[in-house]
């Protein structure tokens, strides 16, 4: 396996990346062009608008997010665990088990604290 | 043939499929929740308004292109590619046909074979949320940002069991082997027992419901919520890059049924998909494509049957049901692999 | 494929100190958290518990030798005396905690279970011989204590304090790891026995090192890198101020010994030059700038950088005998700098949002109320200053006399001059405690928990007898 094997993929994504962009670039040849003011202002289901989109956001995001960077690591760490478990065996067993079983305290521990609760 | 030229040719063969795949299935669904509420669905452009997703690709593209006052431009535009191209570009590793060998040319049916196939996967799968997270905080919207927080946090949480039951499967790869592997094309050639594919199935309607999420689809669908974010992340696009967003979801939906296809259903595999001759390929795909249809057909029966969920349900869901359900099915499946397999 | 084989034997105080940690964590979610009253410090007691169990298996495990771990830990004799000093450290800033952390917070679990993980991560850092282990071990060492820097949740100093701490130790933590990666890069190898042994010069190992230095001198708090130290120090709790002045300076310590010993490429007079005068400006630094505090406990933190100065005498000396001062010194430290910080979280107020700092006249006339308190926090400002026949003259008197020994002279008389500074903003401590009149609002109900006495006794007794029997224990770490 080497790197040869990826260009495929760099092939594919120097393929998609320009009909996306075309895509976008079509309209602005092919449509109408009648801007008004109505037109470019946020839509706010027919209200006029108040208050622009730059501000702070309920902090229970940022609790999503940090939890899964914490989980979604573990998971990668299980991935080449998970291709080599038949060399492993019981070893691999045991030292994933620490490993989880850590994670799960922390698990355990955000849960009973209340951090997967949404107001 | 060089391998580049083979490529380009692939490559768009693959785009022009899934695009394809995208126009037919807009109408798949329109045809099917018409049928479900007991309507006729899109029954004028063409027979049996076949054309119908001709004509909204034709009227998207020739919309007037808005670009409201108030957003971040450069954002508010490359956003919609941004969540296109990992749609299109997480394809590329799954094979949708055996080979073809015609005299000592062999003709593989999928783009890459990388040796990290699955790790693919999950990577281009989360590349997928910048292009909504940015759509949405560039629209400088109320809604828009909501929806696109929502859809965030929504996709990173069921990440977690989609990695998780992802990794449980690469555990199973090792069944019968020296080591596991990461190839989709490897875990199609590799036989299983019976009583494996029972067990995964266990796993399929967990991993079923991950997809639904992770590509924003009805029961989970709650960045769109129409009524109450009024479209969500999309809420100031329109024409051609309100189009995109909408490509991408549908493709997503339609890799989604194609890794289901794949890792739980056999791929391609399937009576007279015989690797090597020259029917192969052809029934091969065949099989492929039926049980991507008979799988998007579930996606569409479950939006018509089943209400949206509440916000605060849906991640509490993904947490404390599904998160521990996928480890405690992951460690079961490590004991029958070291103590079974 | 050959399975690794892992010897956990020889990191079993550092299990005792995780497990401990983890298990304080989860104890009050399972036992419900209406716990009754006597049951209220039971974390505490757990932490302390694993503290002494820590400490027992360190010295009841005989002599230590060889690498663990496929060559990321080694247990020697410095792993196991820097296990005892960052041990007993925090034994005793746990004694302080126990009495002052009712003031300020009510999650008694989340406290012990960070300050057990910072414990944790001394303890590694101080075992850790290769640059990944390093690091690791050092952001559990930090991660831990910059939430306990802002362990005041209602006081601005605190968060003040944290994010300060956390801005500027993320940023070195950079400087550490790109220096960790010219290391790789100029010998591919992460091991530091490995790097000493390819001899690698070059401009790779110069930068590697130097960014090392930058990245474990914020840590140490050396100047120029000490900007977030009076802050931190200050804002933070004043049990985790007075453990983690001793604890990390500790744990830092040995990893830039074992550090500096694997870049024996690098020219012995570069780098011990580089670190002369980083200690000359700290000590002039923090001496200086102590001489002008109103606070007491930012006072003392400049007093703990100029500490950190002195201590680099000892590493900059370069030999056995300069190495063996630097851990006398930091026992010594330990206990004189621990008291201090005692006495000084003894001196504060329970304000109305949160714990109001001991000003710097805060022990005035404190003979008169509490004569034994005022002994003590004289011997511990004296010892602080050098003054025989307390500890820190001992410490001292090692640290220069090595620093003599290898041709350093001109750091010794440096050192000297500043301790004759120091003495002043000591001493006028001193002056107030036994001279002056209290001032109206000072140690008007001056509480004393039986912890706290118990802590401040021990660093008393523990000052009074390093001096006093200083010259055994001096040949007993040189052995």
């Amino acid at each position: 396996m080497t790197s040869a094997d990826y260009l495929p993929i760099l092939i594919l994504i120097l393929i998609a990346a320009p009909f996306a962009g075309i895509a976008i670039l079509l309209p602005s040849v092919l449509g109408p062009k009648n801007p008004n003011r109505m037109k470019q202002e946020a839509i706010e289901s027919g209200m006029i608008p108040f208050a622009d989109a730059r501000r702070r956001f309920p902090v229970q995001y940022y609790m999503v997010a940090v939890l899964f960077i914490i989980f979604d690591i573990e998971v990668i760490f299980l991935f080449p665990w998970a291709v080599s478990l038949n060399q492993l065996k019981i070893f691999g067993l045991i030292e994933m088990g620490v490993f989880l079983g850590i994670l799960l305290i922390g698990y355990l521990y955000v849960w009973k604290k209340g951090a997967f609760e949404w107001e | 043939m060089s391998i580049v030229l083979l490529s380009i040719l692939k490559s768009l063969a693959l785009i022009i499929l899934l695009l394809t795949g995208f126009a037919y299935l807009t109408y798949y669904e329109r045809k099917l929740l018409a049928r479900f509420h007991v309507r006729r669905g899109p029954n004028r452009a063409g027979p049996f308004g076949l054309l119908q997703p001709i004509a909204d690709a034709v009227k998207a593209i020739f919309k007037e292109e808005i670009v409201p006052g108030h957003v971040d431009k450069l954002i508010y535009i490359v956003a919609p590619a941004l969540s296109l191209i990992p749609a299109l570009v997480i394809f590329a590793v799954i094979p949708i046909a055996p080979d073809l060998r015609l005299g000592g040319f062999t003709l593989q049916f999928h783009v890459a074979d990388i040796n990290v196939g699955l790790l693919y996967l999950a990577a281009i799968a989360s590349v997928a949320t910048y292009g909504i997270i940015l759509g949405g905080w560039s629209s400088n919207n109320n809604y828009a940002l909501l929806g696109s927080l929502r859809t965030a946090a929504q996709m990173i949480s069921y990440e977690l069991p989609f990695g998780l039951l992802l990794a449980a499967i690469i555990l199973t790869t090792n069944i019968g082997r020296e080591a596991g592997t990461l190839s989709l094309i490897e875990i199609l050639n590799q036989p299983r027992p019976w009583w494996l594919w029972l067990w995964l199935w266990l796993a399929f309607p967990m991993f079923f419901i991950t997809m639904l999420a992770e590509s924003n689809r009805s029961p989970f669908d709650l960045p769109e919520t129409e009524n109450e974010l009024i479209a969500g992340f999309q809420v100031e696009y329109g024409g051609i890059k309100f189009a995109l967003f909408f490509m991408a979801e549908y493709i997503s939906m339609i890799t989604g049924s194609a890794i289901m296809a794949t890792l739980f259903f056999g791929g391609w595999r399937g009576p007279f998909a015989d690797p090597g001759t020259w029917y192969g390929p052809i029934v091969g795909f065949g099989w492929f494509f039926l049980k991507v249809v008979a799988l998007l057909f579930v996606y569409i029966w479950v939006r018509a049957s089943v209400p949206r969920i509440r916000y605060d349900q849906l991640l509490q869901f993904c947490w404390k049901v599904l998160t521990p359900l996928s480890i405690g099915y992951l460690v079961l499946t490590a004991l029958i692999v070291v103590f079974v397999g | 494929m050959s399975l690794p084989t892992l010897d956990f034997s020889l990191i079993l105080p550092e299990l005792v100190v995780l497990i401990t940690a983890l298990l304080v964590l989860i104890a009050d979610l399972l036992w419900p958290r209406a716990a009754s009253r006597g049951r209220e410090q039971a974390p505490a007691v757990l932490a302390l518990a694993g503290l002494i169990l820590a400490g027992l298996l360190t010295l009841l495990a005989g002599e230590w030798s060889g690498a663990t771990l496929q060559g990321m830990l080694v247990a020697d004799a410095l792993a196991r005396y820097l296990n005892l000093v960052v041990l007993l450290a925090a034994a005793l800033g746990l004694l302080l905690s126990w009495s002052y952390l009712p003031h300020f917070s009510t999650q008694r679990s989340e406290y012990y279970a960070l300050y057990l993980l910072a414990v944790a991560g001394m303890l590694f850092l101080g075992k850790s011989i290769e640059l990944i282990t390093l690091f690791v071990s050092l952001e559990i060492l930090s991660i831990a204590l910059y939430v306990l820097t802002g362990f005041h949740r209602g006081q601005l100093a605190g968060g003040e304090a944290a994010l300060k701490y956390f801005l500027l130790g993320a940023f070195s933590s950079g400087f550490l790891l790109y220096g960790a990666a010219l290391f790789y890069a100029a010998t591919g190898a992460t091991r530091l026995a490995d790097i000493a042994a390819q001899n690698a010069g070059g401009f790779y190992m110069l930068a590697g090192l130097a960014l090392f230095l930058v990245g474990l001198g914020f840590k140490l708090a050396v100047a120029p890198f000490h900007m977030w130290a009076p802050d931190a120090y200050q804002g933070a709790p004043t049990p985790v101020t007075a453990f983690m002045s001793v604890g990390t300076k500790a744990a830092a310590l040995v990893a830039l010994f074992r550090v500096v010993q694997a870049a024996g490429s690098v020219p012995v007079g570069v780098w011990a030059t580089a670190l002369a005068f980083l200690s000359l400006l700290t000590m002039t630094l923090g001496n200086l700038a102590a001489l002008r505090q109103s606070s007491l406990k930012r006072m003392l933190a400049y007093s703990s950088i100029a500490h950190a100065g002195y201590l680099l005498v000892g590493v900059v000396a370069g030999t056995a005998a300069g190495f063996d001062a630097v851990l006398f010194y930091l026992f010594a430290y330990a206990f004189m700098n621990i008291g201090a910080f005692a006495i000084a979280s003894l001196l504060e107020r329970p304000g109305f949002y949160a714990v109001q700092d001991a000003g710097i006249h805060a022990a005035d006339g404190l003979f008169g109320r509490r004569p034994w308190l005022a002994v003590a926090m004289a011997m511990f400002m004296l010892s602080l200053a050098g003054i025989p026949p307390l500890a820190g003259f001992f410490g001292k008197l090692y640290l220069f006399a090595a620093a003599v020994e290898s041709g350093w002279a001109w750091l010794a008389v440096a050192g000297v001059l500043n301790s004759v500074i120091s003495a002043y903003y000591y001493l006028r401590v001193v002056v107030g405690m036994f001279m002056a009149e209290p001032s109206a609002s000072a140690h008007l109900r001056l509480p004393l928990p039986a912890s706290a006495t118990l802590a401040v006794a021990l660093t008393a007794l523990g000052t009074l007898l390093f001096g006093l029997l200083a010259t055994p224990w001096f040949q007993g770490i040189s052995r």
